[in-house]
């Protein structure tokens, strides 16, 4: 594609133009001056950046293309098996195949998720929430003594990572093989020294989810997996690199983006401890409305790309069939349109409709397991550390916030308390037991009940 | 008054039974919400409206 505009035609529908690289170290550091420019002076703009793209920021502008599946399209086709698409991420890592039902239109797409929905909506994610108590309070077991924790490393990189291997159907204590992979590949520049001890934890990775999927198909375990392995959509079975794409958007959907919520609100509850006082006596009605602005704010996951598949005219703007397309999620939530005081942290906030789990059919499918994690989580830092202050030397930021607006440590000091019950090794090898017995990870179509922990 | 949930627009984003558990019922499959049949209960009208205005897809509506 080229940059520049071919014809006058074209020139004219790319008139509005902004220069939008979300990829450097500076719109991170510019990221409210370059939101506030966008949406005042051009809410759908075309970019050169990255072989050219549209960035759509106002509110009621994404919320009009990305509802639009007719005419925008999540397609990642590697291969040229359709027309070449290519799928959510800008620019397009060069991988050869697709990210699972993300980057697939319906009807391909829609199999995908009503399989899936039974594992994941508010009712069989409702199951797993006293099993994730207990991984909280061991994992605070293991730092409370000391009055030391990194909130990143000791919590908020533990919890999403073995809950996620819970409802895959794996074995729970394999989230260590998984973690690091994931969390370190998001924030590692490809030409970091460090790239080549990431990618050999890749492989080690991709082996044991290679093995997983054989091992459940031969010898069944109920779980998310369970469901692909002996899936058929539409009528044939789909390849097992297919099922490894929508295994790895499982966990790279299930991993990271808490982390980066719940560092963030953490981080931000510390340097506002009138207002941790506030969230933690008023949990009752502010709990729910404060993890809504707490997503609205820090919008884990700040877009996604599309590919506009048939010439057509939305939000005031003309698309011709092939052009790429960002949708910020994040600029989208600070449009003073809808959110009065938009760059404020307003813990009641009403009417708040952010966009941090999308919109139309690709709502995220993780997002109740996302809100009660997150939940859970800083509800027992305030119960157990109340007074914990992050270090704000020792706080890292990931250098870029084009992919994930995440932390890679946020370490904190608190006044030391005493541990309730077992360690973390100890609690992961109980709830093992928990998963497998009370069949946990099956469909909530087949087992309703919470998880019964002695 | 009655609230309305359009089941075509409507993808489960949960923010109506949030605020308003008695109006909104969410499928224990998918999670997509269907509002109570009936009139809104006396008290619970300033709930409906702060739904329709929190409803990501703007799926929620009043029906005089």
């Amino acid at each position: 594609m080229s940059t520049e505009p071919v014809t006058d035609e074209d020139a004219e529908r790319k008139k509005t133009r902004y220069h939008f690289d979300r990829h450097t170290p500076e719109y991170r550091e510019q990221f409210a001056d370059v939101t506030a420019e966008m949406l005042d002076k051009c809410p759908v703009a075309w970019s050169d950046t990255y072989g050219g793209h549209w960035v759509a920021a106002g509110h009621s502008e994404v919320f009009e293309l990305a509802r639009s599946a007719e005419y925008v399209s999540n397609d990642h086709d590697p291969q040229h098996e359709r027309r070449g698409y290519k799928g959510i991420s800008i620019p397009t890592p060069d991988v050869g195949f697709r990210g699972g039902f993300l980057e697939m239109d319906p009807p391909e797409q829609r199999y995908y998720r009503q399989l899936l929905n039974p594992y994941l909506s508010p009712a069989a994610v409702a199951r797993w929430t006293p099993l994730v108590d207990e991984l909280v309070r061991a994992s605070l077991n293991e730092k409370i003594e000391s009055g030391r924790i990194d909130f990143v490393d000791d919590l908020a990189n533990i919890v999403p990572a073995v809950l996620t291997m819970g409802m895959l159907g794996m074995p729970l204590k394999n989230w260590d093989i998984y973690v690091e992979p994931i969390h370190a590949s998001v924030y590692t520049s490809p030409n970091s020294p460090d790239i080549a001890r990431i990618q050999a934890s890749r492989l080690a990775m991709r082996d044991d989810m290679m093995g997983q999927l054989a091992g459940i198909r031969a010898n069944p375990r109920p779980g998310l997996i369970h469901a692909l392995a002996t899936a058929e959509i539409n009528g044939t079975v789909p390849p097992d690199f297919e099922l490894l794409g929508i295994i790895a958007l499982l966990m790279g959907g299930g991993f990271d983006t808490t982390t980066a919520l719940t560092a963030r609100s953490l981080e931000w509850l510390s340097e506002h401890p009138d207002q941790r006082e506030r969230l933690s006596a008023e949990r009752d009605t502010l709990l729910n409305p404060a993890t809504e602005e707490f997503l609205r704010f820090f919008t884990p996951a700040p877009g996604d790309g599309r590919t506009i598949a048939a010439d057509c005219e939305i939000a005031g703007q003309q698309f011709k069939e092939g052009e790429r397309l960002w949708l910020s999620w994040a600029m989208s939530n600070r449009d003073p349109e809808v959110f009065p005081n938009p760059n404020e942290v307003d813990l009641a906030r009403t009417g708040n409709r952010h966009h941090s789990f999308g919109l139309g059919l690709h709502r995220c499918i993780g997002s109740n397991v996302a809100r009660m994690v997150f939940k859970r989580m800083v509800v027992a830092v305030l119960d157990r550390m109340p007074d914990y202050a992050c270090d704000p030397a020792g706080a890292e930021h990931y250098q870029t916030i084009g992919v994930i607006q995440g932390m890679k440590h946020l370490p904190a000091s608190f006044t030391p308390g005493t541990r309730i019950g077992d360690g973390l090794e100890e609690t992961i090898a109980r709830m093992q037991v928990v998963v497998d017995e009370q069949g946990l990870a099956e469909p909530v179509t087949d087992r309703k009940g919470a998880a019964d922990i002695k | 008054m009655k609230v309305h949930v359009d089941p075509e627009r409507c993808q489960g984003h949960t923010l109506c039974a949030m605020i308003a558990p008695d109006l909104f019922t969410l499928d224990d499959v998918d999670g997509h919400s269907s509002a109570i049949d009936g009139e809104v209960p006396a008290g619970l009208e300033a709930k409906a409206d702060e739904a329709i205005r929190s409803c990501p897809e703007q799926a929620i509506s009043i029906i005089p």
